[in-house]
């Protein structure tokens, strides 16, 4: 027998959940081409139309030049794709070839595979997240050290919506009910997250709805670094995400386990 | 533990499973031993997969106990897969990586250093005669390559049990050739296995002893052949019966106490201790003899065929 014993923290087998990150990057290894189209190629096209295009139409908005205040909700949009996608799409299909049926003969549980999966939607959330801020910040639209702050809202995201996706996956019986995931979750969240606009443009009745909505606080807290204007109200926003992600994590857990354990 | 003890690696006393209201596994016992291959023989719904899945602690039990290499598997369910390399009826192979990086990324997560997992992905490699596959995509391998590969994946820890959930299903001829010499091979090397299959030559072939499952229940157990002598002779006979004789025929063969199924104009009659039926006395038959196999054994003891519907 080879197998170690191996460390374990709080009942948590790490090389369970090393092991699920080590095979998600070794898949982005040998697929990084055209991968770099999803992390950075596609979001930056976006990011130059509208700095580009929109921001010429609308100079300053909320005090700061446009590419400057749009360029925090790209990455915070690309961000929370990267992260749902991985966990419901990505997930899904891990579940229905029985590829996290094999990964449990190994002595894995299903909360290691959800680490496992947060942890590389996490990742995956802060390679885009580099690439687009080191970009703008060479371009000029963004101060070089915010990037920092940018970073750390993008591990945020990608633990937030990780977590929401993987409960989208255990949940979808099949993959046309799974797409519901971008349809009516992602792009909603997305456009209304306050990353093109500020939210205090919406109609009043539509504003508490936006700011209830998972994106739009980290929109917020990552504007909050890039425009260095961090006051309470980023704090909250910290906060509400901290909470809504430690609800959403045992939830996924709990209907990962419904799904894969009978 | 005693000296005898130690020499049964997985012992079953009366383990159960419910789902809801069905029963899958019935309250079962058996015991295997260091070095054998012992086989679950039953049509699908038998409940054979879920046995596998309780041994491997992927399904919590309802009931009994089940200890594997000493490790209760109701207690310890993931130090139970320490001990085990389990491959489930869906190979669950990663479509995203190639054949080795298969193997050494499972050797990782089951713990083994990258080195190690490396190192030992070539030598299981080699060993199953897959080096030539290694940088392989798994799409572009055979259902019998795939299958041989989920193999020997779960050869990377150098479990104490193969844990082999229906082997072939699914494969064609040749496929199903290749697994069994993948098979014979960890034999030849001392490794203990529990396998499943509803395909009668299979555990023939493959299986040191067998237990015949159907419904949740084991119904008999043995060596094949010792199967087959004590439920079912050592011959076959069978009686094709034209429409007058069929009830002379089936009078005679209840008086004489065989034995006997009816299948369209065949009646098939078993032979009795080494008392093979002569039928020969009777108007309007044509007998043929034939050796008894374990179709013949699962017919006696469970009042049906082996065929999955």
């Amino acid at each position: 027998m080879l197998a170690a014993q191996g460390t374990y923290i709080g009942g948590i087998r790490l090389r369970s959940v090393t092991g699920i990150w080590f095979r998600h990057a070794l898949v982005l290894r040998r697929t990084w081409i055209p991968s770099s189209t999803w992390y950075f190629v596609e979001p930056f096209v976006a990011l130059m139309a509208l700095a580009l295009g929109v921001g010429a139409l609308v100079g300053d908005v909320d005090g700061v030049p446009y590419a400057q205040f749009v360029t925090p909700g790209i990455i915070a949009g690309s961000a929370m794709f990267h992260a749902i996608f991985e966990c419901s799409w990505g997930a899904f299909f891990r579940i229905q070839k029985g590829l996290y049926e094999t990964t449990m003969t190994a002595p894995v549980n299903t909360r290691e595979i959800a680490m496992g999966d947060i942890s590389w939607a996490m990742s995956r959330a802060l390679i885009t997240a580099t690439c687009i801020g080191v970009v703008a910040a060479i371009l000029g639209w963004i101060d070089p050290f915010t990037v920092l702050g940018i970073l750390l809202v993008a591990a945020m995201i990608g633990m937030q919506f990780g977590a929401m996706g993987l409960i989208f996956a255990a949940l979808s019986p099949n993959v046309h009910i799974l797409s519901l995931t971008f349809t009516v979750v992602a792009s909603p969240l997305f456009f209304f997250s306050g990353a093109f606009f500020p939210v205090s443009v919406l109609p009043e009745w539509v504003e508490p709805i936006a700011w209830v909505a998972p994106l739009t606080p980290l929109v917020h807290l990552a504007r909050g670094f890039v425009t260095a204007s961090l006051d309470i109200s980023h704090l909250y926003s910290a906060l509400y995400v901290l909470v809504l992600t430690a609800v959403m994590f045992p939830i996924s857990v709990r209907l990962l386990h419904r799904r894969l354990v009978k | 533990m005693n000296g005898q003890s130690d020499n049964i690696v997985i012992r079953a006393s009366g383990i159960a499973k419910l789902y809801g209201e069905v029963v899958a596994v019935d309250g079962v016992s058996f015991e295997v031993r260091r070095g054998e291959t012992y086989g679950l023989l039953g049509p699908n719904g038998a409940g054979k997969t879920t046995t596998m899945r309780l041994m491997s602690g992927l399904s919590p039990l309802t009931g009994g106990e089940l200890t594997v290499a000493g490790i209760d598997v109701s207690r310890q369910a993931r130090e139970v897969r320490n001990v085990l390399g389990v491959v489930t009826q869906q190979d669950g192979l990663d479509t995203d990586l190639n054949a080795r990086d298969n193997l050494v990324v499972y050797g990782f997560i089951a713990g083994l250093s990258h080195a190690q997992a490396e190192e030992r992905a070539d030598a299981v490699l080699m060993y199953f005669d897959l080096t030539d596959k290694a940088d392989e995509e798994i799409d572009n391998l055979s259902g019998g390559m795939k299958r041989r590969l989920a193999i020997a994946r779960a050869f990377m820890t150098k479990p104490q049990v193969i844990v082999l959930d229906e082997p072939t299903t699914g494969l064609d001829p040749h496929g199903r050739n290749s697994v069994w010499q993948e098979l014979e091979t960890m034999k030849q090397a001392g490794v203990t296995v529990f396998m499943s299959t509803h395909y009668m030559d299979e555990a023939a072939a493959l299986c040191d002893r067998l237990a015949i499952m159907h419904h949740g229940k084991i119904l008999a157990e043995g060596a094949p052949d010792e199967l087959v002598n004590r439920h079912a002779g050592t011959e076959m006979a069978q009686v094709r019966v034209s429409n007058g004789s069929r009830q002379d025929v089936v009078k005679w063969i209840r008086e004489e106490g065989f034995d006997y199924r009816e299948a369209g104009a065949m009646i098939t009659v078993a032979s009795r201790g080494g008392v093979r039926p002569d039928l020969s006395a009777l108007d309007g038959v044509r007998v043929s003899y034939r050796p008894s196999n374990l179709e013949d054994v699962f017919l006696t003891v469970a009042g049906t065929e082996l065929t999955n519907e």
